[in-house]
């Protein structure tokens, strides 16, 4: 039988089933309160349920480590749903097929501050355990608090699963920097969406790491002199990050910013999404007023940067025979982007600002401040799937 | 065309940035600008919340250079700013398009005018003016009297100008009505945004919130449940480098007539239709009408000053206010006030209101305890319930922002033995890491043009008119001024004004 270690460091103390573990949490609130100073109390903070789904020990060990750096913004019951689908197969191999779920709690200090403490809890399934998760799940929740899922792989759209959890959860997080073909991905979570209307939202850290690009474009166009020319965009280049080789190849943070500016827009299909030199796309979309606006997305190495992430963009347009171009790019290395608007070639605005690349911490508290669905996000994402 | 037709701009992730715009400070090389408003620009433009095309014009007597006025104010934001260290590039791209004007010469406010042309020339932009007067009050007749002169605040077709007054609005009545006209010469009053900064803090703003967003606080907000309000604003410093203004004003001025009725009002208002300028500011003027002004013979049993003396702040030596630089050994300015207050509606009949401020007190403090009445049948026995004291909602302002509800639970022994817990939010700890500086909010709230955190006119005269009679009264001498050590809660006197009422100070 394949012996199963648990980093108790990190997952804290065994519990055989639910009650049990919420018993072992309760005696640790409670030395926690006895050791207080006179006076201060320990308080258990809860804002709300975070279920983490991940089928690789090293993303449950970065969820852990994440979500220990937010519990002080945002105290939460987490719940790690540990699959382990490399030691399933070992298992399987070795004709261990018993299936079993593994406990283990820890209330652990935010880091920051003492008198709050957070619970983490590790369920960790061995086996074909699918189908139990769900079960697993539903009596560690606490009530009344919103629940988000957070699923760290690209999810198995349609999986028995996958669909049992979205249905307790208020709101799903995934990030489609890791799907390795957004083309197919993409519409799946579109779709993904559309099922969970008025019953879960649906986010994406390529959203959340787009929030700054989508402020700086849009800050071009609150300037009064330039708003005109937002109608009148002839041609959009969006780069992306690959890395050294070109192998690891992630568009969909570029597909997103379009669809992005399409929706909002008006853009529709013209030409279907056709791949140009390594990796990138080359295609056209059509005006509101049927012009054609020439696309193109190019990967481009840039040190520092994680691949799939934004590396600069630049909007042509042409109105009453002037040439506009809106320029946002990032100067590597710095954390900092220049942005400059220019009018038939001479500079209107240039300004340097503060551009850095989120962290998962960054990025997963920024969500879970958010807990409806984004209809913009839904927008674009629906433009996308129409591009492709 | 106005901002709101990009339409980018949807959805709830961007922030709404000011349209294109220029903030001309007066007192442009003045303490509240290197403490407060430059730090706050440079971070607003950190986190990018500036419009694309925005530049900020000081003018201030000193002759200055461009690029000294630059480097006063980098080293002054170097200081100051809350996120450090600096961002030397995202500094310059702002302070590119930081210029300054003296306006110490005859040609003062020429230059001023030609200025502001030039930059909205060079930067496309139309005349969207926010004059921001940081100078002591003297000079605020002088500044107004320029900008209509030279018709600095006449904007363009389309364009805006607005303007910023800071505290203290007047030093009574009669001179806060005139300096509103003074400004009316230039500005309608919906052009006047009158700061008191108290209300750009989060946590004043969640007073708001917690009242009007939640359903069950509502209903036991009145007389029926409410046994008495205490507000205090506690400060353990003394009065720093502020003796000439403060000397004048003392506490009833600097805290009472401003922040401490804001804070009341936001207490006890009825519930606005909108979360807008008009709505909220309407019901608050409403509930400040309903304040009763104290009478004359009312003042000395319902009002208490004090001064400090000598004493200890956290272990060391504090001196007593008649002994602080620049301030006269004879002074009788008062350091500390205590006020109780009634309001004269159907709400609150009956349900007192206690206003306390004070410097040198043992610890910083800004807080609202609503207290509520007791259960009106003791069930259990008078030993059972001895460690039980009345139910209290406390909203903490600063420091430790949040909120806690005090209850009584059984102690876990045999048979009852009741004891008070606290259920204590802390706001810190639930979202807030690194809240936005009051200045941050303001000073973009009214770039945007809401009027909501800033006081309207009927505000602040009600406002004097609650105070100058106390003012009067004091002045004539017919309150005592006790004094009090420093890092103690105030004079005897104050414990006095609510033992009469059968109540006592909290220790927040």
């Amino acid at each position: 039988m394949a012996k199963t270690v648990i980093d108790r460091a990190v997952w804290g103390a065994p519990a055989d089933g639910v009650s049990s573990l919420e018993r072992e949490l309760a005696r640790q609130r409670r030395a926690r309160t006895a050791h207080a100073r006179e006076g201060q109390m320990v308080a258990r903070a809860s804002v709300l349920n975070l279920a983490v789904f991940a089928e690789r020990e090293v993303h449950a060990r970065r969820a852990a480590r994440t979500i220990a750096k937010l519990a002080f913004r945002h105290p939460s019951r987490a719940i790690v749903l540990w699959t382990d689908r490399g030691r399933t197969r070992r298992a399987e191999a070795a004709h261990d097929t018993k299936t079993r779920l593994q406990m283990h709690c820890e209330l652990s200090e935010a880091d920051e501050v003492h008198q709050v403490c957070y619970e983490q809890i590790l369920v960790r399934a061995l086996g074909d355990t699918y189908e139990r998760l769900a079960s697993a799940v539903i009596p560690l929740l606490l009530p009344d608090l919103p629940v988000f899922l957070w699923w760290t792989d690209t999810p198995p759209f349609g999986g028995r699963h996958f669909t049992d959890l979205i249905d307790l959860a208020d709101r799903l997080i995934i990030d489609s920097a890791d799907f390795a073909r957004p083309d197919i991905a993409l519409p799946q979570v579109a779709e993904v969406c559309r099922l969970g209307r008025g019953r879960y939202g649906v986010t994406d850290f390529n959203w959340t790491r787009l929030t700054p690009w989508r402020e700086l474009v849009a800050a071009f166009f609150d300037v009064p002199l330039m708003r005109p020319y937002l109608d009148a965009v002839t041609g959009i280049r969006i780069g992306f990050t690959v890395d050294a080789d070109g192998r690891e190849v992630h568009p969909s943070q570029a597909l997103l910013l379009l669809g992005w500016l399409a929706s909002r827009l008006g853009w529709r299909a013209a030409e279907a999404l056709a791949p140009s030199e390594a990796g990138g796309l080359l295609f056209a979309v059509g005006r509101a007023d049927g012009e054609r606006i020439a696309v193109r997305v190019r990967p481009r190495f840039e040190r520092g940067l994680e691949e799939g992430d934004l590396s600069g963009l630049r909007i042509q347009a042409r109105r009453a025979g002037r040439n506009a171009e809106f320029v946002v790019k990032r100067i590597p290395g710095t954390g900092l982007v220049v942005t400059t608007a220019l009018v038939d070639g001479a500079i209107v605005t240039e300004r340097t600002l503060p551009l850095r690349v989120p962290t998962v911490v960054d990025l997963l508290g920024e969500e879970l401040t958010i807990v409806g669905s984004d209809r913009i996000y839904e927008d674009a994402l629906k433009a996308i799937v129409s591009l492709a | 065309m106005a901002v709101a037709s990009n339409p980018l701009r949807a959805g709830p992730r961007l922030a709404r940035i000011p349209e294109p715009s220029t903030l001309v400070i007066f007192g442009g090389s003045g303490d509240l600008v290197s403490r407060k408003l430059m730090p706050a620009l440079y971070n607003l433009a950190l986190q990018r919340l500036l419009p694309t095309t925005f530049a900020v014009v000081g003018a201030a007597r000193r002759p200055l250079t461009d690029a000294q006025y630059r480097e006063e104010l980098h080293q002054a934001v170097a200081e100051h700013s809350r996120t450090k260290p600096i961002n030397d590039e995202v500094w310059r791209s702002f302070s590119d398009h930081v210029h300054y004007v003296s306006t110490g010469t005859d040609r003062g406010y020429g230059d001023l005018a030609t200025v502001l042309d030039r930059v909205e020339r060079d930067l496309a932009m139309p005349s969207n003016r926010l004059f921001y007067l940081a100078t002591p009050p003297a000079a605020y007749e002088a500044i107004i009297a320029g900008i209509g002169a030279h018709g600095l605040a006449r904007p363009a077709a389309g364009g805006w100008s607005r303007v910023v007054v800071e505290k203290p609005f007047g030093d009574d009545l009669e001179s806060a009505i005139e300096l509103t006209e003074k400004l009316h010469e230039v500005f309608p009053e919906e052009a006047i945004f009158r700061i008191d900064h108290y209300l750009g803090k989060e946590t004043v703003q969640n007073v708001l919130v917690l009242r009007f967003a939640n359903g069950i606080f509502e209903p036991l907000w009145n007389r029926q449940y409410v046994d008495h309000v205490q507000i205090t604003v506690a400060e353990s410093i003394g009065i720093e480098e502020r003796a000439e203004y403060y000397d004048r004003a003392g506490a009833i001025r600097d805290v009472v007539q401003n922040h401490l009725l804001q804070l009341m009002a936001l207490v006890a208002m009825e519930p606005p239709g909108a979360f807008d300028a008009n709505a909220v500011r309407d019901e608050k003027i409403k509930v400040l009408r309903a304040i009763r002004p104290l009478a004359a013979d009312e003042i000395t049993s319902s009002t208490v000053r004090g001064q400090y003396a000598a004493g200890f702040i956290e272990g060391t030596d504090a001196r007593a206010y008649r002994d602080e630089d620049k301030v006269a050994p004879d002074s009788t300015t008062e350091t500390y006030v205590a006020l109780r207050m009634v309001v004269d509606n159907w709400r609150w009949e009956g349900t007192p209101f206690y206003l306390r401020t004070g410097k040198r007190l043992p610890k910083r403090a800004t807080e609202i305890a609503i207290q509520f009445r007791v259960a009106p049948h003791q069930v259990f026995s008078r030993e059972s319930a001895e460690g039980l004291d009345p139910n209290t909602l406390v909203l903490r302002i600063q420091p430790d922002e949040g909120i806690s509800l005090k209850f009584g639970a059984k102690v876990p022994v045999q048979g009852i033995r009741i004891r008070s817990v606290n259920m204590d939010f802390v706001y810190g700890a639930s979202f807030m890491v690194d809240a936005p500086d009051a200045y941050e909010t303001l000073i973009l709230d009214a770039l945007r043009g809401d009027a909501t955190l800033f006081t309207r006119r009927d505000e602040v005269e009600q406002q004097w008119r609650l105070i100058d009679p106390i003012v009067g009264a004091w002045r004539s001498g017919q309150v005592d001024l006790p004094t009090y050590a420093a890092g103690t809660w105030g004079p005897t006197e104050a414990d006095l004004l609510i033992a009469r009422d059968g109540r006592a100070w909290r220790k927040p």
